[in-house]
């Protein structure tokens, strides 16, 4: 049997011994000096765990790992930059919403706005709606502008899968639905979905949004009806 | 599955709530979640959706984050799995979005996470110790054949497998591995 005078020297056997590599003599060597070894059974029980862990791992993928491209972490800080002002948007509509309700100098003052809003100065007439009671992560901002052929609709979501197909309508004063388009929500695309529908925003009731699997409503407030022509025939 | 492999990392910063928070958490945890999401994922493209989405929505519930529970890392790296399995979902229903060229992984996701930390861990071991490893364990060579290849004593081949291992164990360890 082959003799070694040095522990350091029957420690270097030990990754072959862990990983069952070791035979003959040199195991049997090497076992009887771990009976009277505490130091080198220590050690070897401390490379058993890394020696099970390697059937685990593939080598074809101990090559250079990839790296995330240089813009990724641009494009998070714009779309987390962008959340953050929608939620601060969505936290003013809130106050301002509460507001008008406090009373009836609120409400004039909610009404003078409105006309100037939508009164034609230089401001767009673009009209926000509210999806409320939306499950939690889900968001769902939508905009929309009256246009001589319609209305158009820009439409933020974020939180659905990504990929789900988004299929938009317009509802009417008689319940009927004017279909918009449809768009396919990514991850990573923070971007607005522009849409339209032939239904006139005086017109419009309602925003529906369809994601597949649940179905969102947000109501389209009046004020903005009598700014517009409410004798114009209706699209079919 | 060896020991309680899966606790990863063992920094402790603050809460996400601050796009600064974000910054930095990516600066530091980028690199390893994209290597994980494009190993489970095979494809780039999907990657960087999983990496992008993973920061989203640690940074929406940056609040919720107690580093008393578990690191920043940890915690990235659940939202990373979670993500990757809503992917993977919405892959399933959308055949043909993984392209590059690049092989997902096809073993259930704990498992692919252990297979990622131990590749990590070869990366980041010295090519010398890397090279006994592959060559006597993955390819099962006989010592004596690989010791003539590299032109070193059959001893020097044993003990560099042992020094091997025992970086492997060092750099799990800096990643997080408990045993």
């Amino acid at each position: 049997m082959k003799t070694r005078n040095d522990c350091r020297e029957w420690r270097e056997l030990l990754g072959a011994h862990a990983l069952g590599h070791l035979e003959g003599d040199e195991k049997a060597g090497l076992e009887a000096h771990l009976d009277g070894c505490a130091r080198c059974r220590d050690e070897l029980a401390s490379l058993r765990p890394v020696a099970l862990m390697l059937p685990h791992a593939d080598p074809a993928r101990f090559g250079p790992a990839p790296r995330p491209p240089a813009e990724l972490g641009q494009r998070i800080a714009a779309t987390i930059a962008g959340e953050e002002q929608r939620a601060q948007k969505r936290r003013r509509r809130r106050l301002f919403g509460g507001f008008a309700l406090g009373g009836a100098t609120a409400a004039a003052v909610a009404t003078v706005l409105l006309l100037f809003v939508f009164g034609g100065g230089e401001q767009s007439p673009r009209q926000e709606v509210e999806f409320a009671d939306l499950p939690a992560g889900i968001t769902i901002d939508a905009a929309l502008e009256p246009h001589s052929y319609g209305t158009e609709i820009h439409m933020y979501v974020h939180g659905v899968p990504s990929g789900t197909l988004c299929r938009v309508w317009l509802r009417g004063p008689n319940g009927a639905s004017y279909p918009a388009g449809t768009f396919r929500y990514r991850w990573g695309d923070d971007s607005d979905a522009v849409l339209s529908s032939a239904l006139d925003l005086s017109r419009t009731r309602a925003v529906v949004v369809d994601t597949g699997k649940r179905t969102f409503v947000a109501p389209v407030d009046q004020p903005v009806a009598a700014l517009h022509n409410a004798n114009e025939e209706e699209p079919t | 599955m060896p020991g309680r492999m899966i606790q990863l990392g063992n920094s402790t910063r603050g809460a996400l709530s601050r796009e600064r928070d974000v910054r930095e958490a990516y600066s530091a945890h980028s690199g390893e979640l994209y290597g994980f999401a494009v190993r489970s994922l095979g494809d780039a493209g999907l990657a960087e959706e999983a990496v992008q989405e993973t920061f989203v929505r640690a940074w929406r519930a940056g609040d919720r984050f107690d580093p008393k529970i578990g690191s920043l890392r940890t915690w990235l790296f659940a939202i990373l799995r979670n993500v990757v399995i809503d992917l993977g979902r919405a892959r399933a229903v959308r055949p043909g979005v993984a392209e590059g060229g690049i092989e997902p992984s096809v073993e259930p996701l704990d498992e692919a996470l252990t297979a990622w930390q131990v590749e990590e861990a070869m990366r980041r071991i010295g090519d010398e110790h890397r090279r006994v490893l592959v060559e006597t364990y993955y390819r099962g060579r006989p010592y004596a054949e690989v010791a003539e290849e590299l032109g070193v004593p059959e001893g020097t081949v044993k003990s560099r497998v042992y020094y091997g291992l025992r970086a492997l164990r060092v750099v799990l360890e800096e990643m997080g591995y408990e045993d």
